[in-house]
C-alpha cells in the first residue's frame, strides 16, 4: 500500500513537472514560430550555403550574430526578380521588412544563461562543427533546439578534448 | 499516511527537481533583432573604443570610451593624452552616469504661468527664442542678451562668441565657481602675466603647498597626482619631501610628510617670513643686486619671530622650512587653493610667487608656458556686474549653458532675485539643476559623450571630442541649436553662419588648426589621426619672466574675517574630491563613494575639532545651526582632528534643492554663508573670510560610513618604514611550514602588488570597479546596515597623536589567498581556488550561507541581501537607462548570492583570447584590472607571479614587501609595499 502511494505521488509530481516543462519549452526551445518561415533546409541543405556565410561573426566574435536584413536582401534582390512571387510568401515578407526599414524580430531558439561566458570564435577556430551544438540544421525547415546545450554537454566535450574545465572558463 | 520521513524526502527530491526546472524555463522567449544594415567595422560582441575629452571639470583629461553594440560601457583615461596619460579620477569614471542618468532632461521643455514644465517641440522651442532675439534686434536692444557658459575653448567657444557678437551683444561670461582669480592676478603683479603657469611636481625635490589641494580639485588633479607619485618614488636613496600648510587636513594634506595647521589667512606671512630667512642667510639664488636689496626691504617687516606670532607657528618651524626650501633645489611652492581665498588672497599669492622666485624655481618648476586655459575665466566680480545688469533690467535674454550659478554663487550675491527679473531665461542644460529649474525654456544639450567638440586645457593641447554613441534622447547639441537660431534670424546674420551643422563648423576650425600646426599634412590624415589619438599635442616652450616693478608695492595686510559673535569659528568651505562644485552630485556612484577623509557617504556635514565641540557641547551627529553674518544652514556635526580647533569645515557640492533623485535633500549648501563682496585685488569670492557660530538644534542626524576604526589597533594592516631603513639589509622571508601541499599552478599564478607609497587614497579605483563589474549602489540606509557592495575599498588609518596625525591609505580587495579561509567552508563548492591562482566565486552555485564572508579575515566579500538586479524590485540599483551601462561580460548578481573582487577575470579571459588569436602567450602588463588601469599614481600592478621577470614578481621581491595579516598564513596573492616615511626631523 505504502509503495503504491509513493508511486502515485511520484508519478503525479513528475507528470506535472514534465507537463509544465513541455508547455514552456514549446514556447521557447523547440520549433517556435518565426516572423518569416525561414528554412535552414533550403539554405544550408539544398543550396549548401555555408553557416559562416550568414553567421559571419561566429569566427570573429563571441557572438555568432543573426545576418542583417541587408545580407538577406543581397541575395534575394537578384533571385526573386524572375521567379513566381505567389510561391514565396516568406520572400515577400522579407522585402516588406526591407522596404519598411525594419529589422526582423527573430525568436531566439538557443540561449545560454546570463552567467555563462561562451565564445563562438574560440569554438569555430578550434573547428568544432556547428552541428555539435546546433544539430543538423540543414535538415530542418524550422529550427528546433534538438541538442540540449547544458553544462553536462559542455563539460563532457571539454573533458574529451582536454579543454579547461575550470569553472571560471565558462562561468562569469 | 504511512509514509516515513525518509521516503517523503525522496519523493520531494524528485518533484522538487522538476519544479526547479520549470522555474528556469518560464522566462518569455527572447527576440534576436538583427541590424537592418550593419554599421561598418562593428562586430556584435566586440568592443569599439572612441577617444574624447572628459568635460566633467576644467582639467580636460583625455578619455577612451568602450562601447558595445553602440552603448557606452566604460570610460578610461587616454594613454596618448598628455594631461592624464591613461588615468581618470573618480569623477571622470562617473561621467557615464551623467550620460545614462535617469533624471536627464529628455526633450525641450517650456514653463507655463503656473511654473509647470511641459514638453514642446524643438521647432517651437527654437522659434520662441528666435522671435525674442529678433524682437530685441528690432528694438535695438540686442546687447541685452547675455550668455553664460563654463570654461570652453576651441570650436564651441568661438561659435558662441561669433554668434553673440553677430547678434549685437558682448555679454559673454565663462564662469567657473573656482576661477583662481587671486593666482592669476598675483602672476600679473609679480611677473606681468595674467596666466596660470605649468607646475612641475615631478621635478621638485621639496614641495610646499599653501592650501592647494592638487590631489583633489586644484587645476589638474590627475596630472598632479602622477607628478606627485613620481616625486615621492624612492630613487637614489631619497624621496621628495612634501609639506602642507593649511587649516584643514585635506586628502592632499594627508599625503604630506607634515601638515602644518596654520592660522587661516596668514599663509602670506609665512611665505614672507621664509623669504626673510632665505635672504638673511644668503640661501637665495644669485639675484641682481638692486632687486635683492628691494626684496630685502620688502620682507624686512616680516622677521620670523613676528611671523611666528601671526601664524601661530613655532619660530623654529619657519627657519627649518625656509632652509629646507632653499636647500632642496629645485623646490616648489603652490598656492591659490580655497584655503587661501580670504581678503588678502592676491597678496598671499604674490608672496608665494616671490618665495619661488628667490630660490630659483621660476623657470624650473614654475614655467610660464604651456599656460593653463583657466586664465580665460570670468572673475566673480564680472559675475557681480552681470547680476547688477540683470537687476537693472539690462538683460532681457539670459542663455545658460552647462552652468549652475544659483547653486555655486554665494547666495548673498543675489543671483536668484536677479534671475527672476530676466524676462526670458533659456537653459541648455542636460539636467534640471537649480538654475535650470528657474528657466522659462529648456533646450537640452547632448552630454559630452554624445557630442562633437574640442577642448584645450592648456596651450599646446588640442583635445578632440567625438560622440561615442548616438544621443539617447531628443536632445540637440548646443552648437546646432545656435546655428539653427542663426538661420532663423535675418538674412544678414544667417549668411554669416552657412554651416549645416556644428560638426561642419568644427571641421572648418580644425582645417585652420591643421594649416597652423601641420601645413604639410593632408587634412584628412590630420583629422583621422586626431580622432584616433584623441587630439593633437604640440610642445610649448616656457617663456622667461622677470619680476615686475609692481611687485615691490606689495603690502600684505592681515586677513579680515567678518563675524557675528565673539566666539566665532573660522569657516572653511572646500570643493571635495568627490563632488567638486556640486555639478556631479546626481551620480549614484559618487554619492556612495566614501569621502576620502571622513569616509562618510551620501551626505554633507560640518567638520569640527573635538576640543571646540566639547566646549560647545556638540557630539557626533548633532544637527547644528551654522550661522554667518550672511545666512544660516543646518548640518550634522562630524568631529575630527582634521581641522584646527578654531576652524570648522564644510564640503561644497551637496545640499541641492533640485538636480534629481540622487542629489536632492542631502545636507545644506554652504554658499548660503558666504559674503557677496569680492576680494579687492582679484575680484574673487572670499571663501575663507568669515567666522561662524555653531548652536545645537537638539535634532540628531545619522552620518553613515562603511569604515571601521580610524586606528589600526596594533594589527599592522597599513605598514610604513622610515627612509633611513630602506637601504639596509632586509631579512629573507621565513615561510612557515605548511601541512598541506601547495596549489599546483600549471600555467599562471595571477597576483598583484600595491605600493602604499604611491597610493594617495583618491578612490578612483572604487568607481572604476563599480563601472567594470556592475556593482550595485545600495543607498545610505543599506550602507548603514553594513551592506555596502564595493569590491575594493580604501582603508584609511591614522597613526600618531591627534595634533600630528600620520594618515595611511590601503586599498583592500579580495587577496586571492593560496590558503583562502573562505574556500573550505563553502558547502557547495561555489568558491574555490582556480588553477591560475584566483579565488573564484561561481554565482549560480552559491546558496548564500555566507560562511565564506564570516571566515574572511579581510572582510572583502559582499552579500546580495536584496534584489538589486531586478527592475521589479524596490531595491533595483540600475533604473533605466542606468542599466544601459552594465558590462555584459560580467554577471549582474541576484539576491542571495555572495560576490567579491575577481581580479577582473573577464579582462584576464579577454587577454588570453587575444593571445590565442595571435598564437602567443599573454604578455606581461597586457592584463590590467579596472582599478589598476585608472589609478592616477599607478600604485597597483597586476601580472603573473609564475613569471619571475614580470613586474609584479619583481615588486613581490621588493625590500618593502609585506602581506596583510601575514601571520594568519592565508598566503595572499597581493603583495603590499610599505609606505616610506620621510625623516622630517631634519627639516
Amino acid at each position: 500500500m505504502k509503495g503504491v502511494r509513493i508511486v502515485v505521488i511520484v508519478v503525479l509530481l513528475v507528470a506535472a513537472g514534465v507537463g509544465v516543462i513541455f508547455l514552456t519549452a514549446s514556447g521557447r526551445g523547440n520549433a517556435v514560430e518565426q516572423p518569416i518561415a525561414f528554412s535552414h533546409k533550403i539554405h544550408a541543405g539544398q543550396n549548401q550555403i555555408p553557416c559562416l556565410y550568414c553567421h559571419a561573426n561566429a569566427r570573429r566574435s563571441a557572438v555568432a550574430g543573426i545576418p542583417s536584413v541587408q545580407r538577406c536582401m543581397s541575395c534575394h534582390r537578384s533571385l526573386t526578380a524572375d521567379k513566381d512571387k505567389a510561391d514565396k510568401p516568406g520572400i515577400e515578407k522579407l522585402k516588406e521588412y526591407w522596404e519598411k526599414e525594419e529589422p526582423i524580430p527573430w525568436v531566439r531558439v538557443y540561449d545560454q544563461p546570463d552567467f555563462v561566458r561562451f565564445s563562438h570564435k574560440r569554438h569555430v577556430l578550434k573547428e568544432i562543427a556547428c552541428e555539435a551544438c546546433h544539430g543538423p540544421v540543414e535538415t530542418m525547415d524550422q529550427i528546433e533546439a534538438v541538442v540540449v546545450v547544458n553544462m553536462d554537454r559542455c563539460v563532457s566535450c571539454h573533458m574529451e578534448r582536454r579543454a579547461s574545465i575550470d569553472c571560471w572558463t565558462c562561468h562569469k | 499516511m504511512g509514509i516515513d520521513r525518509r521516503a517523503f524526502l525522496k519523493v520531494i527530491g524528485v518533484g522538487g527537481a522538476t519544479t526547479a526546472l520549470v522555474g528556469c524555463g518560464a522566462e518569455p522567449p527572447e527576440k534576436l533583432i538583427p541590424y537592418l544594415i550593419p554599421p561598418e567595422e562593428l562586430i556584435p560582441g566586440m568592443a569599439s573604443w572612441y577617444a574624447t575629452v572628459c568635460r566633467e571639470c576644467p582639467a580636460g583629461c583625455g578619455m577612451l570610451v568602450k562601447t558595445l553594440e553602440g552603448r557606452a560601457i566604460k570610460g578610461e583615461g587616454n594613454l596618448a593624452h598628455p594631461v592624464n596619460q591613461g588615468r581618470l579620477c573618480a569623477r571622470g569614471q562617473a561621467s557615464l552616469q551623467g550620460l545614462y542618468n535617469p533624471d536627464r532632461i529628455r526633450e525641450p521643455l517650456s514653463r507655463d504661468q503656473n511654473g509647470h514644465l511641459h514638453s514642446i517641440s524643438w521647432d517651437e522651442a527654437e522659434g520662441r527664442v528666435a522671435s525674442r532675439l529678433a524682437d530685441l534686434r528690432r528694438k535695438g536692444k540686442a546687447d541685452r542678451v547675455a550668455f553664460l557658459t563654463p570654461l570652453l575653448s576651441g570650436g564651441l567657444d568661438r561659435l558662441i562668441d561669433t554668434w553673440l557678437s553677430a547678434l549685437g551683444s558682448r555679454r559673454r561670461l565663462r564662469y567657473e565657481p573656482f576661477a583662481y582669480e587671486p593666482l592669476r592676478t598675483a602672476n600679473r603683479i609679480t611677473f606681468g602675466r595674467d596666466a596660470i603657469p605649468a607646475y612641475d611636481l615631478e621635478g621638485a625635490k621639496f614641495l610646499l603647498s599653501f592650501g592647494a589641494d592638487f590631489l583633489e580639485t586644484w587645476i589638474s588633479p590627475v596630472a598632479y597626482a602622477r607628478g606627485f607619485a613620481a616625486m615621492r618614488a624612492y630613487q637614489d636613496g631619497r624621496i621628495g619631501t612634501f609639506f602642507y600648510v593649511g587649516p584643514r587636513l585635506s586628502l592632499t594634506a594627508a599625503n604630506a610628510d607634515r601638515w602644518i595647521p596654520i592660522k587661516p589667512g596668514t599663509e602670506g606671512f609665512l611665505a614672507l617670513g621664509m623669504i626673510h630667512v632665505i635672504l638673511g642667510e644668503g640661501l637665495e639664488v644669485p639675484l641682481p643686486q638692486e632687486e635683492r636689496e628691494r626684496l630685502k626691504s620688502l620682507v624686512k617687516p616680516y622677521p620670523p619671530e613676528r611671523v611666528a606670532i601671526r601664524t601661530e607657528l613655532p619660530e623654529g618651524t619657519i627657519f627649518r622650512l625656509a632652509r629646507a626650501f632653499a636647500r632642496e633645489k629645485p623646490s616648489l611652492a603652490l598656492g591659490g587653493g580655497v584655503a587661501m581665498t580670504g581678503s588678502n588672497a592676491t597678496s598671499t599669492c604674490v608672496a608665494i610667487n616671490l618665495l619661488n622666485y628667490v630660490v630659483g624655481n621660476v623657470g624650473k618648476t614654475v614655467r610660464f608656458g604651456p599656460n593653463v586655459t583657466l586664465a580665460n575665466l570670468a572673475t566673480y566680480r564680472d559675475m557681480l556686474s552681470l547680476i547688477d545688469a540683470m537687476n537693472g533690467d539690462k538683460v532681457e535674454v539670459l542663455l545658460l549653458y552647462s552652468t549652475n550659478p544659483l547653486f555655486t554663487l554665494p547666495q548673498a550675491a543675489g543671483f536668484r532675485e536677479a534671475l527672476r527679473k530676466v524676462p526670458l531665461v533659456v537653459s541648455f542644460s542636460s539636467f534640471l539643476d537649480e538654475t535650470t529649474a528657474e528657466a522659462h525654456l529648456i533646450l537640452p544639450d547632448h552630454t559630452f559623450l554624445e557630442s562633437w567638440g574640442d577642448y584645450s586645457p592648456r596651450e599646446g593641447i588640442y583635445g578632440l571630442m567625438q560622440p561615442v554613441m548616438r544621443p539617447l534622447f531628443q536632445t540637440k547639441a548646443v552648437g546646432d541649436t545656435l546655428l539653427s537660431l542663426a538661420r532663423q534670424s535675418d538674412p544678414k546674420i544667417a549668411q554669416r553662419f552657412p554651416w549645416p551643422s556644428f560638426y561642419e563648423y568644427l571641421l572648418e576650425q580644425w582645417k585652420e588648426l591643421q594649416k597652423r600646426l601641420e601645413p604639410g599634412t593632408p587634412f584628412d590624415t590630420f583629422w583621422e589621426q586626431a580622432l584616433q589619438q584623441g587630439g593633437v599635442w604640440k610642445e610649448v616652450r616656457a617663456e622667461p619672466v622677470r619680476l615686475s616693478p609692481q611687485v615691490f608695492e606689495l603690502a600684505l595686510k592681515e586677513a579680515a574675517f567678518e563675524a557675528k559673535a565673539e566666539q566665532a569659528l573660522y569657516l572653511h568651505c572646500y570643493p571635495s574630491l568627490i563632488h567638486f562644485d556640486g555639478r556631479m552630485a546626481n551620480r549614484p556612484w559618487l554619492q556612495e563613494l566614501p569621502d576620502p577623509m571622513t569616509q562618510i557617504v551620501w551626505d554633507n556635514w560640518v567638520e569640527i575639532h573635538p576640543e571646540a565641540a566639547g566646549r560647545l557641547g556638540i557630539v557626533e551627529g548633532d544637527v547644528v545651526t551654522v550661522a554667518s553674518p550672511y545666512g544660516e544652514v543646518e548640518l550634522p556635526a562630524h568631529l575630527s582632528g582634521g581641522v584646527r580647533p578654531d576652524v570648522v569645515a564644510i564640503p561644497v557640492g551637496q545640499g541641492h534643492t533640485a538636480f534629481g533623485r540622487y542629489a536632492e535633500k542631502r545636507g545644506a549648501n554652504p554658499m548660503a554663508l558666504l559674503p557677496s563682496k569680492p576680494e579687492p585685488l582679484a575680484g574673487s569670492v572670499m571663501v575663507l573670510s568669515i567666522k561662524v557660530t555653531l548652536t545645537r538644534t537638539g535634532k540628531r542626524h545619522q552620518l553613515v560610513s562603511p569604515a571601521g576604526s580610524d586606528r589600526q589597533q596594533g594589527r599592522e594592516i597599513a605598514q610604513a618604514m622610515p627612509l633611513s631603513q630602506l637601504g639596509e639589509h632586509t631579512e629573507e622571508d621565513h615561510a612557515p611550514k605548511q601541512i598541506y601541499p601547495p596549489h599546483d599552478h600549471p600555467e599562471h599564478r595571477w597576483g598583484m602588488a600595491i605600493d602604499l607609497n604611491a597610493c594617495i587614497g583618491c578612490e578612483a579605483c572604487i568607481v572604476a570597479c563599480y563601472a567594470e563589474n556592475n556593482v550595485p549602489v545600495v543607498g545610505k540606509e543599506r550602507v548603514q546596515e553594513g551592506r555596502w557592495m564595493a569590491w575594493i575599498r580604501i582603508e584609511r588609518y591614522v597613526e600618531g597623536e591627534l595634533e600630528r596625525p600620520e594618515t595611511r591609505f590601503l586599498p583592500m580587495l579580495c587577496q586571492h589567498c593560496d590558503h583562502a579561509p573562505c574556500e573550505p567552508v563553502c558547502p557547495v563548492y561555489a568558491t574555490y581556488h582556480t588553477p591560475e591562482g584566483l579565488n573564484a566565486q561561481v554565482y549560480n552555485r552559491c546558496v548564500g550561507v555566507r560562511y565564506c564572508s564570516n571566515n574572511c579575515p579581510y572582510k572583502v566579500r559582499r552579500f546580495n541581501w536584496f534584489e538589486y538586479s531586478d527592475p521589479k524590485s524596490k531595491q533595483y540599483a540600475f533604473p533605466e537607462p542606468l542599466n544601459w551601462q552594465l558590462n555584459p561580460d560580467v554577471t549582474v548578481r541576484g539576491k542571495g548570492v555572495m560576490e567579491k573582487c575577481t581580479f577582473c577575470v573577464q579582462r584576464i579571459q579577454a587577454a588570453k583570447d587575444r593571445g590565442k588569436d595571435e598564437g602567443r602567450p599573454v604578455r606581461d602588463g597586457e592584463i590590467i584590472p579596472a582599478c589598476a588601469q585608472t589609478c592616477p599614481t599607478q600604485a597597483i600592478v597586476f601580472g603573473d607571479l609564475k613569471d619571475p621577470n614580470s613586474r609584479v614578481s619583481k615588486l613581490a621581491r621588493d625590500p618593502r614587501r609585506y602581506r596583510v595579516l601575514e601571520h594568519l598564513n592565508t598566503q595572499p596573492a597581493i603583495t603590499y609595499l610599505k609606505k616610506i616615511k620621510q625623516d622630517t626631523e631634519q627639516v
